[in-house]
């Protein structure tokens, strides 16, 4: 399509030089935030930061450093409050656990004074509305199967959000935007797993229609935590060493072992679950050939964890036919481009 | 006493019965009466006369002997009052928790009662079972109920006769509504409406963000670039019929 044809339809920008595509998709992760457009050359640019914060006394020395140093950082309760990565760095230098706004893939209700924070990182990384009222679909989980969570509360929270920025706010589950990103050759027929910091997302999805999603409450943080108890360390520390390179196949050290050991049990944690919950499905749609998994998220990241994941999927009688089992090229971002394709679908 | 009684016995075992008539066919009109405690004197008296007058016990041994006597007669006297009185009180005691039981009898009868009807509605409730849709049903028709009644309200001045009639189907329709409520909150049937409007939570973002000091203007975040979406997007027109 050229700008010219195009110019009548608002699903194309047409104050950029080439004409893209309107809407974004962002991921709103208990861990990571990511925010997905399209660019002008035929690809995705995936804003990301970590949703994470630490405060610091506030002078003007340290704020003179962190500018240099280019770390972003906002003045809030006369504190100085570092945003996103660095953060996460920093919390490791001075053996601290940061602050985080999200727990269990929900707004946490501890930290009430993270949403200036929050709507700060979510401003920077989604950029201005290139239009007014452009479509943003942000992901959210599914109900949990384990706990009681007001995924209501959540939802309302980012649409209010969003839409405050100028966008027009849509909400999408998770796992069923890992389906849109993963699952296009098998016409998003399958199963998307999203294996998140604060949960585990699954959605079954018959052409691109979802049939069931739900979510279990553990996911990389309830790694951390374990790893941390087991080893007497902060929980930073064991997201840092989680997140150094490592293969659940082969640990090397005594703390990659923990990592090892937690990972494998919540993939069977998350297979189980996922099998229980399929055989007791009422609405589940009976498929004649098998059907692929696409595993995404960030917790998926880690070295050897599809072969773990096939080695605890072979161990349990799972209750539908399955092809392909594989994770997303691009596990960190495939969620916020899964909204992105929703997004687009609904600007068009 | 007991010699009085042993007199009575003998001049009962000694004499005959007559009715007056028999007395009167006799030709008797008048007769003496002598009572048996004035005869038990005289025998008494006789008694005394004798022994005094043999000389085998002496005056004073007498009066001894008949003061003992008659001490021992008014202890004994004394001692059967005592008992007669405990005997009364513990009759008029007995007649008391007699009367107490009867009451406790009458009061756990009414309570037994009043627990089997208790029992019974509840039991009737589960028993009959009504669905969802009944109660939601009667919910509504007592709604259309109280409706009318209002109605009926508006309407300018009822006779006296006719408000109490009201007041009493008010009251009763109140009730039944309570009750209807309750066996719908046991069902998990609510009567409460879910509200169409979503809820909007912007509000609570009205001033965050705009007086912060912040250097995020001058931070780039951190971008990573994927595969594009036109093929998904492609399958996704594909399956709507689009082009």
């Amino acid at each position: 399509m050229t700008q010219h044809q195009n110019h009548n339809d608002p699903s194309v920008d047409h104050g950029a030089d080439t004409a893209v595509a309107l809407g974004k998709g962002l991921d709103v992760g208990t861990a990571n935030l990511a925010a997905a457009v399209q660019n002008d050359e035929g690809g995705i640019t995936v804003n990301v930061e970590r949703n994470a914060f630490l405060d610091i006394p506030s002078d003007v020395y340290s704020k003179n450093m962190l500018t240099k140093l280019k770390v972003p950082y906002v003045v809030h309760n006369n504190k100085l409050v570092v945003i996103g990565e660095a953060a996460f760095e920093l919390a490791n230098v001075f053996g601290r656990e940061t602050r985080r706004p999200m727990a269990d893939g929900l707004i946490s209700p501890n930290e009430q004074d993270a949403l200036p924070m929050m709507k700060m990182i979510i401003g920077k990384i989604l950029g201005e509305p290139r239009v007014q009222g452009e479509h943003c679909y942000f992901c959210v989980p599914a109900p949990s199967l384990d706990v009681d969570n007001n995924v209501v509360y959540h939802q309302g929270l980012f649409e209010g959000m969003i839409n405050k920025m100028g966008y027009t706010a849509h909400a999408i589950n998770e796992a069923h935007a890992v389906i849109f990103a993963e699952l296009a050759e098998s016409d998003f027929t399958g199963i998307g797993l999203s294996f998140g910091g604060g949960m585990a997302n699954a959605c079954i999805a018959y052409k691109s229609i979802p049939c069931l999603s739900f979510s279990v409450a553990r996911g990389g943080d309830w790694i951390d935590k374990n790893v941390a108890n087991v080893l007497g360390c902060p929980r930073s520390k064991a997201t840092h060493i989680k997140e150094r390179g490592i293969d659940i196949r082969d640990p090397k050290s005594r703390e990659e072992e923990a990592v090892s050991i937690y990972y494998r049990s919540l993939i069977n944690y998350v297979l189980q679950n996922i099998k229980t919950r399929f055989e007791s499905g009422k609405n589940m749609p009976s498929f004649n050939n098998p059907i692929d998994i696409a595993c995404a998220g960030g917790t998926s990241m880690i070295g050897g964890f599809i072969e773990v994941f096939r080695d605890e999927f072979a161990k349990i009688d799972f209750p539908l036919p399955v092809g392909r089992i594989f994770r997303s090229e691009e596990a960190l971002t495939a969620v916020a481009k899964g909204c992105l394709v929703a997004a687009a679908i609904g600007e068009s | 006493m007991e010699s009085v009684n042993e007199i009575k016995e003998a001049l009962s075992a000694r004499s005959r019965t007559a009715t007056l008539d028999e007395l009167r066919s006799e030709g008797r009109r008048r007769v003496r009466l002598v009572r048996a405690e004035h005869i038990a004197a005289m025998i008494s008296e006789a008694v005394h006369t004798a022994i005094e007058q043999s000389g085998l016990i002496g005056q004073d041994e007498v009066d001894r002997l008949v003061d003992k006597s008659r001490q021992e007669f008014r202890s004994i006297l004394k001692e059967r009052e005592a008992e007669v009185q405990r005997a009364h009180e513990i009759e008029e005691t007995l007649a008391e928790r007699e009367t107490e039981l009867a009451a406790l009898k009458s009061r756990c009868a009414e309570l037994t009662a009043a627990l089997a009807s208790k029992q019974q509605a509840p039991a009737a409730t589960g028993a009959a079972a009504p669905s969802g849709d009944l109660v939601m049903s009667l919910m509504q028709e007592m709604a259309n109920m109280k409706a009318s009644l209002m109605q009926r309200d508006a309407q300018p001045a009822p006779a006296a006769g006719a408000a109490d009639f009201s007041a009493a189907i008010e009251k009763l329709a109140g009730s039944l509504n309570d009750r209807l409520e309750t066996i719908g909150k046991k069902m998990g049937v609510s009567a409460a409406v879910e509200s169409n409007t979503p809820m909007d939570f912007s509000s609570l973002f009205a001033d965050d963000g705009k007086s912060l000091e912040s250097n995020m203007e001058n931070i780039e975040v951190k971008q990573k670039s994927a595969g594009g979406i036109a093929g998904n997007l492609a399958r996704l027109k594909k399956l709507k019929g689009g082009s």
